[in-house]
């Protein structure tokens, strides 16, 4: 069975795709996408690939998965032998999609600010940096919540895709000038993540949260 | 508004855009050392930059279009390799760094920080020496040659880690540019350049492009190679302090390895340069 990942270094879904590919001792090969300056994502050719115009884009055999919360699910459910990444219990079951979609949908304003900052891509909203604030308080809170029952992670009692869904948006802030100095619990969390065996980085992830 | 800029900074050429980027159906409203510039395509072709209506002379060069404020007291500088035929001019685009383009110079010129930013890429923590180099002022440039460092993957297409020789030359105050051993085409040299538009004093526009001899890596390759590389130097560089650059030595105490920086920084000082250096109350 052989993985081919549409690729771009500074993507956070296509670091996702790695971050979670490396930490199941995955293989895999690249094909690199000129996401900027070429726009290459937004040629016919990759639109072929995918219509929504981005990344990442996980070939499995014949299979074509789109999405980072497709790719992660598909990862997690034919390249997990553990079943932790994405357990069956009911409760962990529906946390792990709650944040998953946190992670598409609030969090995304992380990305756009972050895009916005470092190579002058507009984001979709005016106050992307105060969306992701909002977003960054809402993950806050509910670690601490978690911690006070003893959980160190998003989802379960281990770490599950819910996690490598919100980790690079939350340890990239620094991008667009937030080094979470206002929020303790991400700041564990991500050196959590960190910890993790087989963990990588992507540029701009930096080691001193 | 700002102090009236020293003619050091003011009458200097600065890149604005890459050329594809500059097209005549696009106005893109930008700044340059703090003013407010439109940057477009005029009917006949060529770059068409106003400031405040006024029209600036402008050069298209080595993939990106320059300008400047003031009067510059020679043209653009010049970089031969750029016409060699078999060498690729690849541009990386603009990434934007909240630091002093001063102090994204000194970065570029600093081999010491390879094996801890760039770890495993450009250097390993196990060989961080930075072995004695040469360093000289040659028509009005900053050149440092002999320049050696291990990297294990000095190129996007690298076969195992290899002593790259560089050479740096600092081209104007806001632009500099590199030679290193071409993994795939031994005894020739790729260029590799950093061109700055400093937006204001503390917040710069970085625009790598690359004149490689390379044939084994795509455009593609070559871009997020560059691309990753100056990811890791801009976190350093948005979290130094002072975000300006220091031109007294009392500031930051060098080392040998800072041969370069120490005497970049006297040629700026000796230039009357202040736009993006900390100035230091008497």
């Amino acid at each position: 069975m052989s993985l081919v990942l549409h690729d771009y270094e500074l993507d956070t879904g296509a670091y996702r795709a790695r971050l979670l590919m490396k930490l199941l001792g995955l293989s895999w090969s690249s094909v690199p996408v000129d996401v900027f300056p070429g726009f290459e994502h937004q040629t016919d050719a990759f639109l072929a690939i995918n219509p929504r115009g981005a990344l990442p884009v996980l070939r499995d055999g014949g299979l074509v998965v789109r999405g980072t919360e497709a790719v992660l699910v598909h990862l997690a459910e034919a390249h997990d032998p553990s079943g932790t990444w994405l357990p069956r219990e009911p409760a962990v079951r529906a946390s792990v999609f709650e944040w998953l979609s946190f992670a598409g949908q609030e969090l995304a304003a992380a990305d756009a600010a972050r895009l916005e900052s470092m190579l002058g891509l507009p984001a979709p909203w005016p106050d992307a940096v105060a969306r992701a604030h909002r977003a960054l308080r809402i993950l806050e809170a509910h670690l601490t919540l978690r911690s006070f029952a003893g959980a160190s992670f998003l989802a379960g009692p281990a770490p599950t895709i819910a996690d490598i869904a919100c980790f690079a948006p939350v340890a990239l802030a620094i991008d667009f000038q937030d080094a979470l100095e206002d929020y303790p619990k991400l700041r564990a969390w991500t050196r959590r993540v960190r910890a993790l065996p087989g963990f990588v980085v992507m540029p701009g992830i930096p080691e001193f949260l | 508004m700002s102090a009236p800029l020293e003619s050091a900074a003011l009458d200097a050429w600065y890149v604005v855009g890459r050329s594809v980027d500059v097209t005549s159906d696009a106005r893109s409203a930008t700044k340059l050392l703090g003013n407010p510039i439109v940057v477009t395509r005029g009917p006949d072709g060529t770059p068409l930059i106003t400031a405040d209506g006024r029209r600036l002379p402008t050069v298209e060069r080595y993939g990106h279009v320059w300008t400047t404020l003031g009067q510059p007291n020679k043209p653009l500088f010049s970089i031969p390799e750029f016409d060699e035929p078999d060498r690729r001019i690849i541009t990386a685009g603009a990434v934007r760094v909240k630091a002093s383009g001063l102090r994204l110079v000194e970065n570029f010129l600093d081999m010491a920080h390879f094996p801890f930013v760039h770890t495993d890429i450009l250097g390993v923590p196990e060989q961080p020496e930075v072995v004695k180099y040469d360093v000289e002022i040659r028509d009005d440039e900053v050149w440092a040659e002999n320049c050696k460092f291990y990297q294990p993957k000095a190129a996007a297409t690298s076969f195992g880690g290899i002593v790259t020789d560089y050479t740096y030359r600092v081209l104007s105050p806001f632009n500099v540019m590199l030679y290193k051993s071409c993994p795939s085409a031994p005894g020739r040299l790729d260029a590799i350049c950093l061109f700055v538009q400093p937006i204001e004093p503390d917040y710069s526009y970085a625009l790598p492009v690359l004149a490689v001899i390379d044939s084994a890596s795509t455009d593609t390759d070559v871009i997020h190679f560059q691309q990753t590389i100056f990811l890791q130097d801009r976190i350093i560089l948005e979290n130094q302090r002072p975000s300006l650059l220091p031109l007294s030595p009392r500031m930051e105490t060098p080392t040998r390895a800072d041969l370069v920086s120490v005497v970049y920084r006297r040629w700026l000082k000796e230039k009357g340069l202040r736009y993006g250096a900390l100035e230091r109350a008497a």
